[in-house]
């Protein structure tokens, strides 16, 4: 609770800061921020504070994890984006302060026990997320993303919206406990509730981007600046899906097998879904945003353990995902791929061999080569499901060969021989952030294999 | 552990070394891991087994267990010693100077010592996925322009074939609840699961070694990489699949051997008869050797499935001269490209009277590879294919057509490219590195062709160790 209040406050103070149009500084404010709440946070572990025994919010271990890797996250994309943000100063306050919310928003999603809580956490996520895919205002892709997202999220949000309050209808309660209470009870309105819980369903696969709601990812991922994609591919898929997860793995585990058939459906269709539609990208965002669609389809593997045992599984896999997609996009805008083709990254991994090999790991952690983390979630997840859902596993093996060829087409180009590419300088942050990224890939497995 | 350490360091050293430095340290780390080597062969009792690292149980039963038995030991002498023959064998090329190139060898090292001393499934597994990443750059980087398509048929074979692999060990795990060699091997299972289980482990090793219908990536693949790639490739990395199979495949799954042995043997045998048929009509040297390959490791293959001691004696004996004589057989071909351009037979010719010394070298390598009396191939080749007529008449025929048609392409590709009048101008004789790499190669195969009962008797422990299986079980259904 206390990591919460220093966000918003250092979103805040940023938001002043950012008058002064000194990009250093308020990178300075940002980033001690972020330390300070990621500390608080994990001290959170340790102690309790008197603010924790808010009765909306709880961390137990598991949040605490997910709401420290939000954090850092967090950290590196701000790192990252700097030289961006620098271009930019105009608007640098802003990005700080929006990032910093969303931010917000993400941790309320981790750790709600209401509701209520858990649908302010989404609209303090979404909202500034819808104003920062739309910040630049000249670009029209910029405009047309920000528009299509908001549209789109806007009439997901009120699905969403529809279903808590059927839910509600069925069981009188807005406490996930109490629901569960009701739901093993059985003492409720059953066609209120499983209309509401596919409300929810619903809305829940378009926040994450699963299919069939996936169709605003590709556009609005190409529309924003680098630094949002990230944010959105990271962060936000992080806090839904562990928000899904509480959701659905906890309050509605009772009524899994109702809801378990429409979760094969959306998993099935997305781990081929994305990977098919990427095969023929030539813009490297719309690659990234067809490749999330398949890892989400991985990462909703988890959902269907029906126990709280795949929670590890889940968070090892999206860390993994995580820095993979993280450094990938800062490697983007260290080489200036401002055009955004994927053509751009020719030779670019042959000539500088620090980004070479960055690109090499991130890509095959995303392919799932061991002895990389991405390679470890994805086993952890289908080791749980392994037992109960047979069939899904094997599909989720062949979408992963296609998905090899997809991520081992673009090193290759990457890693090219002949090549006009030359030698790029890369600043001080960005050594930083892919140093960090690349320590993920390589070593964050252990910290749950042992 | 300094078995996996050494090279890993070795690699990682030659990446920050100047490259004028390369070849030397690559050599003297190649040396190094051969001593090594030869210090553990020297400290070990075959009869027992040795332990490199243990762990605990982690998340999901994984463990970090390291160790080798004979047969694990005698692979890593084959890896360790195929290394500094491979590198020596490069040392006049250009590629030799490249540290990019001397790290990649020895990455390929390091993951190969690995699942060759792996006694944990998922470290297995591990390893030999981690074995593709630095031959699949090496092939990218150093090998034919234009490549691409090849390469990446390749990899996703290969990756398809191991994610077949990842589903039987997951199988195998979750019901063991422990990915330790020991507990995986206690495993029962009905028969038809061990079938399925079995089945995935065939379909990585199967592409892998390969099989008859699973063998489509390898002669392309083998003709667009650079000598040093295909050597390691055709020498160590299918070797892998043939270890896999005895060490890991068969001991886990035998509920299943009795039914899944069929197809395995008759796709072998198939594999040998077509491997040497197609070889025989090939005008493109590499892809005759690359056909002649299939031809010998489908003999291999279908050995291993027949279970006993016999058979694996002669199939390990086999492993060690394939590796020797395809390392001699592809350096022989890497020589004719270089020096004439070209690798059509048709366009070869009296070679032998240009470069006599290579015409004499390059015969006695081809001798080899017909398994004449005193060579290696001779004793391997004789066990499989008479172990193999014990269990069926028709496949033990048709497994010794291998023999005949072996003769045929191998003296006719000798016979195109070194007789008759010369194509070619001038034709530089042999250097002294390739020289010694021939000289090496012919010791090696002579002396382990005279003195094979030592090989046999030094794995055969082991082997009764992992065939007790069956009679075990035999034992209860009767």
């Amino acid at each position: 609770m206390d990591a919460l209040i220093v966000i918003f406050l250092t979103g805040l103070i940023g938001l002043f800061v950012g008058m002064q149009k000194k990009p250093k500084l308020n990178l300075l404010v940002t980033m001690l921020g972020l330390v300070l709440a990621f500390i608080l946070q994990l001290n959170n572990g340790f102690y309790t504070s008197p603010l924790s025994s808010y009765q909306v919010l709880e961390f137990n271990i598991s949040q605490l994890y997910f709401s420290l890797v939000a954090i850092a996250f967090c950290m590196l994309i701000v790192l990252g984006g700097f030289n961006y943000f620098k271009r930019d100063s105009i608007h640098i306050g802003d990005y700080y302060g929006l990032l910093l919310f969303s931010l917000c928003g993400a941790i309320c999603l981790i750790g709600f026990t209401d509701l209520f809580m858990f649908f302010l956490g989404l609209e303090i996520l979404s909202i500034p997320i819808y104003v920062m895919v739309g910040i630049k205002k000249q670009d029209v892709l910029s405009a047309e993303a920000s528009i299509k997202y908001f549209f789109t999220g806007a009439f997901a949000t009120a699905i969403l919206l529809f279903g808590i309050a059927l839910l509600y209808g069925a069981t009188g309660s807005f406490n996930l406990i109490e629901i569960r209470g009701i739901i093993q009870s059985g003492e409720y309105q059953a066609t209120f509730l499983f209309i509401g819980i596919l409300f929810i369903l619903g809305a829940f696969l378009f926040k994450v981007g699963a299919v069939p709601f996936h169709f605003w990812g590709p556009d609005v991922y190409q529309g924003s600046p680098e630094i949002v994609t990230a944010f959105m591919a990271t962060v936000v898929k992080l806090a839904a899906l562990m928000a899904f997860y509480k959701l659905f793995n906890g309050t509605f585990q009772e009524l899994g097998n109702f809801w378990i058939g429409a979760l094969y459906f959306a998993i099935g269709l997305s781990l081929f879904v994305g990977y098919l539609g990427a095969l023929k990208q030539t813009k490297f965002k719309r690659l990234l945003a067809y490749s999330s669609i398949s890892n989400t389809g991985y990462a909703l593997f988890a959902l269907l353990s029906l126990s709280n045992s795949s929670l590890g599984s889940l968070w090892i896999f999206l860390v993994g995902y995580g820095c993979a997609t993280i450094a990938l996009l800062t490697i983007s805008m260290a080489i200036h791929n401002d055009n955004d083709e994927i053509s751009s990254f020719k030779g670019i991994g042959y000539k500088n061999p620090f980004i070479g090999f960055i690109m090499i790991i991130s890509l095959l952690s995303l392919a799932g080569i061991p002895p990389l983390t991405g390679f470890f979630g994805k086993f952890a997840l289908l080791m749980n499901a392994y037992s109960q859902h047979l069939y899904l596993v094997i599909l989720a093996l062949i979408s992963s060969a296609v998905g090899a060829f997809l991520y081992l087409r673009f090193m290759v180009l990457s890693l090219s021989k002949d090549t006009e590419a030359e030698s790029v300088s890369i600043s001080i942050w960005h050594y930083i952030v892919l140093g960090i990224c690349a320590a993920g890939i390589l070593g964050a497995w252990l910290i749950v294999a042992i | 552990m300094e078995l996996l350490i050494l090279p890993l360091v070795v690699g990682l050293i030659s990446l920050i070394l100047p490259s004028y430095w390369s070849k030397i340290f690559g050599g003297i780390g190649a040396i190094a891991s051969l001593v090594l080597a030869c210090i553990h062969l020297s400290g070990f009792d075959p009869l027992t087994q040795t332990i490199l690292a243990s762990s605990n149980k982690m998340a999901f039963g994984l463990t970090f267990n390291f160790g080798y038995d004979a047969f694990g030991l005698v692979m890593v002498m084959l890896t360790n010693a195929i290394i500094p023959i491979i590198l020596l064998s490069n040392w006049n090329r250009e590629l030799a100077n490249n540290k990019l190139f001397t790290a990649l060898v020895f990455f390929m090292q390091v993951g190969l010592l690995g699942l060759f001393t792996a006694q944990d499934g998922m470290l297995f597994y591990i390893f030999w996925e981690f074995t593709l990443i630095p031959i699949f750059l090496l092939l990218y980087w150093f090998g034919a322009k234009e490549n691409n398509k090849v390469l990446f048929k390749f990899f996703i074979y290969t990756l398809v074939g191991s994610l077949g692999m990842l589903l039987a060990l997951i199988a195998l795990g979750s019901s063991a609840n422990s990915f330790a060699y020991a507990d995986l091997k206690n495993v029962q299972l009905t028969q038809e699961v061990a079938c399925w289980i079995m089945s995935g482990f065939l379909l990585a090793f199967a592409i892998k070694i390969p099989l008859f219908p699973f063998h489509t990536w390898q002669p392309a693949t083998y003709t667009s990489s650079p000598m040093a790639g295909t050597m390691l490739l055709s020498a160590l990395m299918l070797k892998m699949a043939l270890f896999g199979m005895i060490k890991w495949m068969l001991p886990l799954t035998t509920e299943g051997i009795e039914i899944m042995k069929w197809p395995v043997i008759i796709l072998g045998t198939i594999g040998i008869v077509y491997g040497a048929i197609i070889a025989i009509k090939q005008n493109d040297i590499k892809t005759l050797f690359a056909f002649a390959s299939i031809s010998h490791l489908g003999l291999i293959a279908a050995g291993i499935m027949l279970f006993n001691t016999a058979a694996w004696s002669g199939a390990v004996v086999q492993i060690i001269n394939h590796s020797l004589i395809s390392i001699g057989l592809f350096l022989a071909a890497d020589i004719l490209e270089k020096r004439t351009g070209t690798r059509q037979l048709s366009e070869l010719g009296g070679i032998a009277k240009l470069a006599p010394r290579f015409g004499f070298w390059f015969a006695v390598t081809v001798f080899a590879a017909l398994s004449v009396p005193f060579s290696a191939g001779f004793i391997g080749e004789f066990i499989l294919i008479k172990e193999l007529f014990t269990f069926h008449v028709i496949i033990g025929i048709l497994a010794a057509t291998s023999l005949i048609l072996g003769a045929v392409y191998m003296l006719r590709s000798y016979q195109l490219s070194m007789f008759g009048a010369p194509k070619i101008a001038a034709f530089e004789d042999l250097t002294w590195n390739e020289m010694a790499v021939f000289i090496i190669l012919s010791l090696l195969i002579l002396g382990i062709g005279l003195f094979s009962s030592l090989i046999i008797e030094y794995t055969e422990p082991t082997f009764r160790i992992l065939t007790e299986t069956l009679t075990s079980n035999q034992q209860i259904i009767e």
